[in-house]
């Protein structure tokens, strides 16, 4: 029974599994036909992952991924594996590989990537992680076994900055600012200098601590950047129009934290030589990779899904529905298995008082914490009379379905998502589960 | 009941841009949130690095836990501008609630696993030393004097010892303390410190309420009767805790 559930369960890690205990050298082995390029950092992998794998694609170059959240070292191995063929070709072929933070050192003993990124650090469930400086040893000790490997890092991280590595660093970032904000905000992560301690200061803030940083103390401050936002046109519930490097492109995903994402992965595609015109369409056709602003029709209403998983991407979510001026609902969705994180307490740092001036209908809370979620938002005054506070999801669905307006946000984090839509697919609503 | 209109209360938030890991600022939010409802007006006072730390100005002190950088920072600091005036403020007995890295600091020293002896404020007769294994998950405990369980989720591996001062509860669920005696926590006074985030007062909410009715009272040299607020969401929250502890 369990085999058979790890063999069906999405982004399978059994093949891998099986193969690493065979042999621990087979990741070199299976791997040695590719150009390499690793992503990691705490938020934006997934979708960071499917931007690259999408503009190599779209070049006509021969491509793979492991883009459906397997990012340990079983489910990288599997990814190789499914793509293992014994015959030869001579045609270049690039694996775009997604990698949590702590696999990424058994990642790089068997192979040396030609690029690896870090998307950024932020606090993510610290019963599993522990803290940002934590996550930053670990990510660090794996790029020093390829001093070969380049870099593509988020300048506006200033945890990321002046790593002493011998890597060559290419950084990417903002240029332009969102809006005149230059105080940190009091809960942020990182907020002294990684060097002297002091409280780092801001040209601009884009959210939580990334932005143009200094250190008045030591002198310590944001390197230069080689690929850029600078200037952002437009920002919709659709997507954002920017100009990068003073190129306009539609990123069809929308929220900030995207324009991150569509900017690393365009610093990826430049560093392998990828057409700007490439680039452009492929971003423009971007799709939302699983759970991650995907859109499901229910009964007429369009429902977005979003995941959940740390107070930096719950702000970057309530921000990008924000976007949103019509009237919607709200679906918020809580567990606290060993994927989502033990700990619930972290939704306490998230800022749901932000969600106080939208025009919404019903805010529906369901998952295993739905009543840690339910005084979350009470306390973040959120009118009460407006919650729909119910642990199961046939009850979620006809709230659902009977709320005002065309448009329903559903919040969730990992397992919820998963389980809901689960639940989607049993009622017909969604097709294919991965 | 008397009249709340014209009640107020200080909450002085020690070191929040430091001390801000696993939600602890809920705790703000819900005495914030719980006061207001009845009625009282709530000021907030953040007070960090070279603030100055005035022991007759605040009703309710929170201090909090933070990363083992960020501690570093706040530990010289405390000692450098703090130390007397928090020692007064808990010595005259008003309300201050600390978590995790706020409750060790209170004590005598905190042993790294290195073996280096780090100073705490001294103000409790507490120590504590580090472990090798982290203490991590729900956790639930019962109070003897007030009768009340309270639940939350420990993440430390610092092993406190309280030595003679009064636990905050008796261990049903999870490590305590030190994994060793069965306790948690520990209350001085008015002072209540404890490893439990969660955000502690989220599901306990007969604690919230104590540490507001015990600073108006100590405030207005008056018996103060806190209106009954509906608590089934939280009570709710807190038997998940009960039924699913692990």
């Amino acid at each position: 029974m369990k085999l058979s559930k790890n063999l069906f369960k999405g982004g399978s890690n059994f093949p891998g599994r099986v193969a690493l205990k065979l042999d621990s050298n087979v990741l070199k082995t299976i791997s040695a036909d590719y150009k390499v390029i690793v992503i990691t950092g705490t938020n934006g992998k997934t979708t960071t992952t499917s931007m690259v794998y999408n503009m190599i694609k779209d070049s006509g170059k021969k491509v793979i991924s492991n883009n459906t959240g397997a990012n340990m070292l079983p489910g990288i191995t599997a990814c190789f594996i499914e793509n293992f063929s014994f015959s030869k070709d001579s045609q270049e072929k690039y694996a775009v590989i997604e990698a949590d933070e702590a696999n990424l050192k058994l990642v790089t003993k068997y192979i040396t990537p030609e690029i690896i990124t870090v998307t950024n650090l932020f606090r993510d469930q610290l019963d599993r992680y522990g803290e940002v400086y934590t996550t930053l040893k670990k990510i660090l000790e794996g790029i020093e076994k390829v001093p070969s490997s380049k870099l593509v890092l988020n300048g506006d991280e200033s945890l990321l900055g002046d790593l002493g590595l011998a890597n060559k660093c290419i950084y990417y970032g903002f240029e332009t600012s969102l809006d005149s904000n230059i105080k940190i905000d009091v809960n942020a992560d990182a907020k002294f200098c990684k060097k002297c301690k002091s409280p780092y200061k801001y040209n601009f803030l884009t959210y939580n601590h990334l932005g143009n940083f200094y250190c008045d103390t030591c002198g310590y401050k944001r390197p230069e950047l080689k690929y850029f936002t600078n200037e952002i046109i437009e920002l919709t519930p659709e997507g954002s129009l920017v100009e990068i490097n003073n190129n306009q492109y539609f990123i069809n995903i929308p929220g900030t934290y995207n324009i991150y994402n569509a900017l690393c992965a365009f610093t990826i595609a430049k560093e392998i030589g990828i057409d700007n015109s490439v680039i452009f369409n492929s971003l423009k056709s971007q799709k939302s990779s699983f759970g991650r602003q995907e859109v499901i029709d229910i009964e007429g209403k369009q429902v977005k899904i979003i995941l959940v998983k740390n107070p930096a991407g719950y702000d970057q979510a309530i921000s990008t529905v924000s976007l949103d001026n019509r009237k919607i609902n709200l679906a918020v969705l809580l567990n606290d298995n060993y994927a989502d994180g033990r700990d619930v307490s972290w939704i306490w740092d998230v800022k749901f008082e932000k969600l106080s001036t939208l025009n919404i209908d019903k805010i529906l809370i369901s998952g295993l914490r739905l009543y840690d979620m339910a005084i979350r938002l009470k306390t973040a005054g959120l009118p009460e009379e407006k919650f729909i506070v119910t642990e199961s999801y046939e009850e979620l669905l006809k709230g659902l379905i009977g709320s005002q307006g065309k448009i329903v946000y559903i919040l969730a984090t990992y397992t919820a998502m998963i389980s809901f839509r689960k639940f989607l697919k049993t009622k017909g609503y969604i097709k294919e589960l991965w | 009941m008397n009249d709340n209109k014209y009640l107020e209360l200080n909450i002085c938030h020690l070191y929040p841009d430091l001390l801000n890991v696993y939600g602890d600022i809920g705790n703000i939010l819900i005495l914030k949130c719980r006061a207001e409802k009845r009625g009282v007006k709530v000021n907030i006072f953040n007070i960090s690095m070279g603030d100055t730390f005035d022991s007759e100005e605040y009703d309710i002190v929170f201090f909090g836990g933070g990363q083992d950088y960020e501690q570093s920072i706040v530990s010289k600091d405390l000692n450098e501008t703090k130390k007397f005036a928090l020692n007064e403020y808990i010595q005259n007995g008003r309300v201050f609630l600390s978590i995790c890295g706020g409750y060790q600091l209170l004590g005598k020293y905190y042993t790294t696993p290195e073996g280096e002896k780090l100073p705490g404020l001294e103000i409790l007769d507490i120590y504590t030393e580090a472990g090798n294994t982290r203490f991590i998950g729900n956790t639930a405990i019962y109070n003897e004097e007030f009768k009340e369980t309270y639940v939350g989720f420990e993440n430390h591996s610092g092993r406190t010892y309280i030595g003679t001062l009064k636990p905050f509860g008796k261990v049903i669920a999870g490590y305590g303390n030190n994994g060793e005696d069965g306790y948690e926590g520990c209350i001085y006074k008015n002072s209540y410190c404890t490893y439990f985030h969660g955000s502690l007062l989220s599901k306990n909410p007969e604690l919230a309420d104590r540490l507001i009715k015990t600073a108006l009272e100590r405030k207005y040299g008056d018996t103060i009767e806190l209106e009954p607020l509906d608590d089934s969401l939280e009570l709710k929250a807190k038997k998940y805790i009960l039924e699913n502890r692990k």
